[in-house]
């Protein structure tokens, strides 16, 4: 799975293999969930400690029924309370390329007297390769959900000192103890998301708020040729479990993934379905008029509107109960960066909610502060009424689905199936 | 007798000429030979299933046909894909192909014949396209082709209802094709053209051809090594492109064989299956790039005795 902001480019037109924001390649970004449907367990989980694990290593799988507390290692110790801040110092920042909003970085450099360097990065696995290397020194990294294991045990991530984040409070209660990162001890929450499907309201006629099941909404032969999936093997499989009712996102059954890559193939021929990442700029068009999509990128929507065309006339659709894909990213500490305190700072001014407004004004992705709710986004002039189910709320994390790491095994399915889908038949 | 010669007159200078070729050498080593290696090395290659990672193997004695059998089964087996992106990808670059001829061949001659003191003039518009990303060119021609876009509104001037070009149309991939690789095709038609001796063309109009039979049999048997030259530059691209279509279609409806490496390439496990893939389009490619050498070899002797 990729990420959303996997290969983002600033045209918002299709571009080969840089779509705007996919998912990460290798696992889901994830969230909270307290129950629902999507908490099923793999049936090939193995009966390590902690939870079900990767085959061919003891590494946890983290899931909301299995909650994993990472170790704290002996030769990695998070640094001691009341440091000073880095003198002269450069804080090293690794992140998504265009997932920052270069004014937060400003203002940070202002408050603390420090330099700030970004460093970006496309994938998840470009970025784990760097780190993996050691040549790189770091400070602070934008790591998905599904690749913390094999941070922490490689001790490539810092444990936090909670005394210099007290801005976690603002944070949802739910990611001060998720289910990825048991008591925080490595991550705090970043962007949160949901994927569901935008529509035009002048072209299409039928709203998915009404439909019994909008997840098909897409399987049209009328809108041949107008309709797009989002080019990401677990969100565009998942969209196939869905639309037949299988709300386990996470699923290993061999049957259940060919179910979904016939229903995709139907799709295919019905439709001459698109596949593409630029559901920001392809709906606003025309080009596109029922397109899978993710929150974030809707709520950027209006800003590639044509001239004279209302932006009201996007919709985008996400379960009212939340039973549909949720996930989040993290911000962490590295072990190998020269500041960490400044680090330690920065992940902190993040989670202030001024600083947090301002980023959202720039990515589109929302931040789960308690303060940001739908109305006051709207209120802020960050989201534009018609479009206010892009917001996601606390609710979606408890009933949401989360597509989370599979077991290679499984994933390879998923992959062979989606390879079949988007460049096959 | 006269190859001899000039090879020993050559022999003095041998290390200069040698020193010379350093540079193109070690490019070749660097940017070719040791990608190359690194390709084949990864499709002998194992993976890792932790990472999801190919792993390469360097030493070929220990290469495994994991990756191999893994492919075959996409091209042979129960669950196989590939066979019709095969054809569909042929189809496709035929017919640029043929279009890029139809097209290039004329506007070479041109340029090559009678553009006379414009000669630079045309030269340089012909390279122009050069100056512009490809990438741009291609984002150029998604607004002319979208919805709302020039073509559709000049369709509709004339009463026809929008096309919907980017909507997966094999067209509009074909139309694509053909006019990124133009450029590539006119110069080395032009160059070749160029060079096309007019005293024979003369000679064959005093002799009595018509215009259409002269260049039949002059002209035409005189460009057959540019168009092979020109047809192999644009070819051999065009059949591992997997932007353009990415780009003008975007659907599985129209995926060409660069687009299933380039989906093996993101897909975590499956690179190694890309990497086959790619030598066997490469040991396939092979077949028309030795014909041409011998081709070229051929008519330069030719030329000579």
């Amino acid at each position: 799975m990729r990420h959303p902001r996997e290969g983002w480019s600033p045209e918002g037109s299709r571009q080969p293999g840089l779509s705007r924001r996919g998912f990460l390649r290798q696992g889901a970004a994830a969230g909270l969930l307290a129950g629902g449907i999507g908490t099923l367990l793999e049936a090939c989980s193995s009966p390590s400690a902690g939870g079900p694990s990767s085959s061919g290593s003891a590494i946890p799988l983290a899931r909301p029924n299995h909650p994993v507390t990472w170790p704290l290692y002996a030769d990695n110790k998070p640094i001691k309370s009341g440091l000073q801040p880095e003198k002269n110092a450069t804080l090293q920042i690794y992140n998504w390329v265009a997932y920052l909003n270069q004014q937060c970085v400003k203002d940070f450099e202002k408050k603390y007297n420090c330099k700030v360097q970004v460093t970006t990065f496309n994938t998840m696995s470009e970025a784990m390769s760097k780190l993996r290397t050691e040549q790189v020194k770091f400070d602070v990294f934008i790591p998905t959900i599904d690749v913390l294991g094999t941070l922490i045990e490689s001790r490539i991530l810092r444990p936090l000192n909670h005394s210099y984040i007290p801005n976690i409070h603002q944070a949802w209660p739910d990611f001060t103890n998720p289910f990825y990162d048991q008591k925080w001890q490595y991550t705090v929450p970043y962007t949160i998301y949901t994927t569901g499907i935008a529509w035009r309201k002048d072209y299409v006629h039928e709203n998915p708020y009404t439909m019994a099941n909008p997840w098909a909404m897409p399987w049209q032969a009328k809108y041949k040729g107008k309709v797009a999936i989002l080019d990401d093997y677990r969100e565009s499989i998942s969209l196939g479990l869905m639309k037949d009712g299988i709300f386990n996102l996470n699923t290993t059954d061999p049957a259940q993934i060919t179910q979904s890559q016939k229903a995709l193939q139907d799709l295919s021929q019905l439709v001459n379905v698109h596949i593409d990442n630029n559901d920001y700029s392809n709906v606003p068009s025309g080009q596109i008029w029922i397109h899978h999509a993710w929150s974030g990128d809707m709520a950027a929507a209006p800003a590639y509107m044509p001239k004279g065309v209302s932006p009201d006339v996007i919709g985008y659709w996400f379960p009212p109960d939340g039973k549909g894909p949720v996930g989040n990213d993290t911000m962490a500490v590295l072990a190998g960066g020269e500041n960490p305190v400044l680090a330690h700072l920065f992940l902190d001014y993040m989670l202030d909610l001024p600083n947090a407004l301002t980023n959202i004004s720039y990515n589109g992705y929302m931040q789960p502060l308690t303060a940001i709710t739908p109305q006051r986004l709207v209120k802020e002039g960050l989201l534009i009424p018609s479009l206010i189910s892009t917001a996601v709320l606390p609710s979606y994390f408890r009933r949401g689905v989360m597509e989370l790491e599979l077991p290679p095994a499984a994933d390879a399915l998923w992959q062979q199936a989606w390879l079949s889908v988007s460049k096959g038949i | 007798m006269a190859v001899t010669m000039r090879r020993r007159q050559r022999a003095p200078g041998r290390t200069f000429w040698a020193i010379l070729a350093v540079p193109a050498v070690v490019w070749l080593a660097v940017f070719f030979v040791v990608p190359f290696y690194t390709v084949l090395a990864i499709s002998g290659g194992y993976l890792n299933p932790f990472l999801q990672e190919p792993v390469a193997v360097w030493n070929p004695l220990q290469w495994s046909a994991a990756n191999l059998d893994s492919l075959m089964r996409d091209i042979t087996g129960a669950g196989a894909f590939i066979g019709p992106i095969v054809a569909r990808t042929l189809v496709y670059v035929v017919a640029a192909s043929v279009l890029s001829l139809l097209i290039g061949y004329p506007a070479a001659y041109f340029v090559a014949r009678f553009a006379g003191r414009r000669k630079g003039l045309f030269l340089l518009l012909l390279i122009a396209p050069f100056w512009i990303s490809y990438m741009m060119r291609m984002l150029a021609w998604i607004d002319l082709l979208q919805t709302g876009g020039y073509i559709n509104r000049l369709l509709s001037l004339v009463g026809i209802s929008p096309v919907n070009w980017l909507g997966g149309e094999s067209v509009t991939v074909i139309l694509g094709l053909a006019y990124g690789y133009i450029p590539y095709l006119i110069l080395v038609l032009y160059a070749g053209l160029d060079r096309i001796d007019p005293r024979l063309i003369e000679a064959g109009r005093d002799l009595g051809l018509g215009r259409v039979r002269t260049f039949l049999r002059v002209t035409l048997p005189l460009s057959r090594q540019p168009i092979l030259t020109g047809m192999l530059i644009t070819v051999l691209p065009m059949l591992g492109d997997y932007f353009t279509n990415q780009m003008l279609s975007g659907t599985a409806s129209t995926s060409m064989l660069g687009n299933v490496i380039d989906g093996q390439l993101e897909t975590p496990g499956l690179q190694g299956q890309g990497a086959v893939l790619s030598m066997m389009m490469l040991t396939v490619l092979l077949v028309p790039m030795l014909y041409y050498v011998i081709a070229t070899n051929r008519s330069s002797r030719e030329a000579v005795s």
